[in-house]
């Protein structure tokens, strides 16, 4: 890779941080691991899960965004760089730093389809949270569901909005808990920093 | 704990999630106290937390229409919220503050100018983040300072806020370096959480700030002093719960009440602030500033108000000039500098950056942590140097 690779932690709160990358690590897809063992195969995100003592729980690669998710109230200033080291080196590493997600077998007994529920979250957002956003010139895409966990990316007038987590917190997470309790969660990849847009303006100072 | 959050302009969610949600004129503080009177009917509410000036108050007028038993009186919010009402209140109970007189925006700024004493400042009643605060030393400057501080008052988004914008404060110069309280107000009694310096000299002609780094150097004594000076101002102001900001000068004749506000620190610099606090089940763990004071709103046990034992310190970003921002280079090499922990651009590629007096939103902030106060603010200099804004000149 010729250009130094950059990475900026944009934490979400004391459990979620989204670090942006000026490289696509996964164009064009999205993948989510839960546990080492999930991470096998994928370096970016087994580098991260061996972080001693972060108690990560979660790691999301979409694009140029890697979103890690733990459990330790610590917080992000003391293990981001660690992160970011980790993650520079599976970048700089021979192996592709996230394997293509395989073809799970069918399952005997599948306690939530993932894909019913992408279509009707997708159905939710197109019919009732999409005409919403639209009026502050906002778009909210649904960029998938992995083990109940729903994806999304914020877009116009929500990218960067200073009431972004209010929108996300208090109206679509109570929507999707409301209409499909089935949802575990919701995860924000948006990559907010590059919202030149953004309905409201994001803090006064 | 649930929570609904209330703004003045309505989320476009707020019909689908009405208990999530509530559209308040922040303007009218009793009318909001009663529309939230109404609200609680269905969803009753046990605390209200302000976020910044105006929505004190608010959340005074609610706490007290609703009978929450944690809260400030309405009054008291206000004093705290009008600069003149505050500096009146002040002097009658012997706070030392700045000598002042309020003038209106019609007068004659160059008969005013031959009647006030100089270094002087001039203030607005209300606007946040020293917006408008210009320093002036002798009569010409007070006539350019005065006429630019009316185009900000005339600014159609300021002028519509009421009879406050058609008046301003001139105030004698405090000279001194500039400390910044915060602190938790529980049934009257002030909880100092944190007290910063600010090394930056603020001498204006505009008041921009830049570094807090805590815990402060100034000599154990003089610390005192501020606390007591404080702790005087709200008591004097009738406040009783909550958080407060303070800012204060000192110099040979002790401390200046310079600002008070019933708020938490602005912008994102909360985050500067951690406690220390043991939990059964849980051994020790960090709480946040929002945490205490909404635990205090809310009536529960408080953990530590004790801040970490570490020196921490904020940068907020001076506003590097007039234009429109397309990048920021070297966040990346920023980061990099030892004892720093977070660079948080807040300023959008296409935001148009206006500096101080006219502007009141820095780009963002650097967060620094280390053993010393001195490493903490060589740190975050050390990253501002790192950090380059690229922007292009404002089209008419």
């Amino acid at each position: 890779m010729d250009q130094p690779i950059r990475i900026t932690a944009e934490p979400v709160d004391t459990y979620r941080c989204k670090f942006v990358l000026n490289t696509l690590v996964l164009p064009s897809a999205l993948r989510r691991f839960t546990s080492a063992a999930d991470a096998q195969g994928s370096p970016l995100a087994e580098n991260i899960f061996a972080i001693l003592g972060a108690g990560i729980t979660e790691v999301v690669v979409s694009g140029n965004l890697v979103t890690v998710v733990k459990n330790n109230p610590a917080p992000w200033q003391e293990i981001g760089k660690t992160i970011g080291g980790a993650i520079r080196l599976a970048i700089a590493g021979a192996q592709p730093p996230i394997a293509p997600k395989l073809e799970a077998p069918p399952a005997a007994a599948e306690p939530v389809d993932d894909d019913v529920l992408y279509d009707r979250v997708a159905q939710l957002f197109d019919e009732q949270v999409n005409p919403m956003v639209a009026r502050h010139g906002g778009r909210v895409d649904l960029i998938d569901v992995q083990e109940a966990v729903v994806m999304l990316r914020l877009g116009g007038g929500c990218q960067g909005c200073g009431m972004a987590d209010v929108t996300l917190r208090q109206g679509i997470e109570a929507m999707l808990h409301q209409a499909i309790p089935e949802v575990k969660g919701i995860v924000d990849i948006t990559d907010h920093a590059a919202g030149a847009n953004p309905y409201f303006a994001a803090a006064k100072k | 704990m649930d929570l609904t959050v209330a703004s003045e302009r309505s989320s476009t969610f707020e019909r689908a999630q009405p208990a999530n949600l509530l559209t308040l004129d922040f303007g009218d503080p009793r009318g909001a106290a009663a529309d939230v009177r109404r609200f609680a009917r269905d969803h009753p509410i046990g605390g209200v937390v302000g976020v910044d000036d105006d929505t004190a108050v608010v959340a005074a007028a609610i706490a007290a229409d609703l009978h929450l038993g944690v809260g400030n009186s309405e009054s008291a919010a206000l004093a705290a919220r009008d600069k003149h009402v505050q500096r009146v209140t002040l002097a009658a109970a012997g706070v030392p503050v700045p000598r002042f007189s309020l003038h209106p925006l019609e007068e004659d700024a160059a008969g005013l100018a031959g009647r006030v004493a100089y270094p002087c400042v001039l203030k607005p009643l209300r606007l946040a983040a020293s917006r408008g605060v210009i320093r002036a030393d002798a009569q010409a400057e007070f006539v350019t300072a005065r006429e630019r501080l009316r185009r900000i008052l005339e600014q159609p988004e300021v002028a519509k806020c009421g009879e406050w914008a058609r008046q301003f404060l001139v105030e004698e110069f405090i000279p001194g370096p500039e400390v910044a309280l915060e602190g938790l107000l529980v049934a009257g009694r002030l909880h100092v959480l944190a007290l910063f310096d600010k090394p930056d000299p603020l001498d204006g002609p505009f008041f921009e700030e830049t570094i807090y780094v805590t815990p402060s150097r100034l000599p154990l004594l003089e610390q005192g002093a501020v606390r007591q000076v404080a702790q005087d101002a709200v008591s004097a102001l009738g406040l009783r719960d909550g958080p407060v900001h303070a800012e204060l000068r000192v110099n040979e004749r002790g401390p200046w009440l310079i600002e008070l506000a019933a708020r938490p620190i602005g912008g994102r610099c909360s985050a500067v602030m951690r406690f220390e606090t043991r939990e059964a089940g849980c051994g020790m763990r960090e709480a946040s500033l929002e945490e205490l004071i909404l635990r205090h709103a809310l009536g529960l046990p408080l953990p530590s108000l004790e801040r970490e034992r570490r020196a921490a310190g904020v940068m907020m970003i001076p506003v590097p000039g007039a234009g429109v921002l397309r990048e920021v280079r070297g966040v990346a090499e920023a980061r990099a500098v030892p004892l720093v922990e977070e660079i948080a651009i807040t300023a959008h590629p296409g935001q148009e950056l206006v500096p101080w007096p006219e502007g009141f939103r820095y780009p963002g902030f650097i967060f620094a942590r280390g053993e010393t106060p001195a490493a903490v603010e060589a740190a975050l200099r050390a990253a501002h140097g790192r950090l380059h804004f690229v922007l292009e000149p404002v089209r008419a």
